[in-house]
């Protein structure tokens, strides 16, 4: 088996995950991130996306929405607004969270707004898409 | 000796007012049961953001940051002061509000000019009170527009609450900014609490309550040192906020069910009491009533 390292994802209203993985990939800024064990001190931040982590081979899944990582060689923190595993996702709630966003991106609104309203369709188009790829 | 259809009368109105402190105690007791496994909940997540932030900070290169800077260049008594106060949104919860306004009022006393000073108050009972304040002239400006309830606290409504006072530090509208509330020291004990949020400063981020801290070797920021610091402190003023309202509401919902539950003990005593009062009346009244006719007998019969 692969070297593993300790993980702990903390949203704001729960505990999401903690335990021994043996790879994480995350979505950072600019791109895709891997993470193994002894992997070099980094800090970044985490943008809404995907997350998927190995556990005793076997892939698993979350979305995630806005947050940073901490990463040290043996084990690493993930601080994030919410975490939601494929199932969790309550799809009626994020589709009409889109409609709700792309209604408003119709609209006039000023730049802060506008930025908002983008988030808020990320977050839902984010949330759609996880659910759709590995729940069915 | 009072009269029986008065005291009855009381005795009416008093288990009237019984049954809607009893109802509210009730209420607040479940909401409080909610708002407990909330910051429950919540807690883990704020130790581990202010130890990481901690460490983080510790091995970021000396950046000139937007939200580190001290404001050196105004003198002390000329910054302008922002305090975002949590209040509750109703009374009838002892001496919650009470206490928090009392030390806001404090810590304005404290401030050397109080046209520098800026109140985001939430919560309708605070409003109410400063806004009744600045008509009576003494004038510490609260914002208007600053409607929020502390009702069910939300992430999203911290979120809107830490971009505005971001957007007015980076602005240069306010120099620092300093959050009050009601901290839970334990389940009796409720004391006003004051953190400063803005500007930030490297001791601040203290060890976490649980003290779990590990020390990062010098870490590498991607992409840059400032990008993930812009990033961090609006989330880490947002957390801090959430939190702070999480354990406000949570204390407002146990003095609440605290001042009811005495509310509601102390009616219990005076049906007691007053019932005591009216078989009293209620005896006097028969007795005289037998001597009237005893009396009214015996000039009969003379």
């Amino acid at each position: 088996m692969a070297k593993t390292f300790h993980l702990e994802i903390i949203a704001t209203d729960r505990l999401f995950f903690s335990g021994e993985v043996e790879h994480l990939v995350i979505t950072a800024i600019d791109g895709l991130l891997g993470i193994m064990a002894g992997h070099e001190p980094l800090v970044t931040c985490l943008p809404t996306g995907e997350l998927k982590y190995l556990v005793n081979g076997e892939w698993k899944y979350a979305a995630i929405s806005e947050g940073f990582i901490q990463v040290m060689p043996d084990s690493s923190i993930i601080l994030a607004d919410t975490c939601e595993l494929p199932e969790e996702i309550d799809i009626k709630r994020a589709q009409e969270a889109r409609e709700r966003a792309e209604e408003r991106m119709r609209q006039k609104q000023s730049i802060k707004e506008y930025y908002e309203t983008q988030a808020a369709l990320n977050r839902a188009m984010n949330r759609l898409k996880i659910s759709q790829k590995h729940f069915k | 000796m009072p009269n029986m259809r008065e005291i009855r009368e009381r005795i009416g109105s008093i288990q009237q007012i019984l049954k809607i402190t009893n109802a509210m105690y009730l209420m607040s007791s479940s909401k409080l049961k909610k708002a407990r496994k909330s910051l429950e909940c919540t807690e883990p997540y704020f130790y581990k953001l202010q130890s990481t932030i901690e460490s983080v900070l510790e091995h970021t290169p000396h950046t000139r940051q937007l939200y580190f800077d001290r404001r050196a260049d105004i003198p002390e008594d000329k910054r302008k002061k922002g305090y975002i106060v949590i209040t509750a949104d109703k009374g009838l919860c002892g001496s919650y509000n009470h206490n928090i306004l009392k030390y806001t009022d404090k810590k304005l006393d404290e401030a050397a000019d109080l046209d520098n000073c800026y109140l985001f108050v939430m919560g309708q009972v605070g409003r109410m009170y400063y806004q009744r304040r600045i008509n009576s002239n003494k004038k510490a400006s609260v914002d208007g527009e600053f409607l929020y309830t502390t009702q069910n606290p939300t992430l999203y409504r911290a979120s809107e609450v830490a971009e505005l006072v971001l957007d007015k530090f980076e602005k240069r509208e306010l120099d620092e900014v300093y959050l009050i509330y009601t901290d839970m020291i334990n389940s009796n004990l409720q004391e006003p609490k004051t953190l400063r949020l803005l500007p930030f400063e490297r001791k601040h981020f203290g060890k976490a309550a649980d003290g779990t801290m590990k020390k990062l070797p010098k870490a590498s920021f991607m992409p840059s040192p400032e990008e993930v610091m812009n990033y961090l402190i609006p989330q880490y003023a947002k957390g801090i906020i959430y939190g702070a309202m999480v354990e406000a509401f949570c204390c407002e919902q146990q003095s609440r069910m605290t001042a009811m539950d005495a509310a509601t003990t102390s009616a219990k005593d005076m049906i007691k009491d007053l019932s005591l009062l009216y078989n009293r009346a209620r005896q006097a009244a028969i007795t005289q009533e037998i001597t009237e006719v005893c009396g009214g007998a015996q000039s009969i019969n003379e």
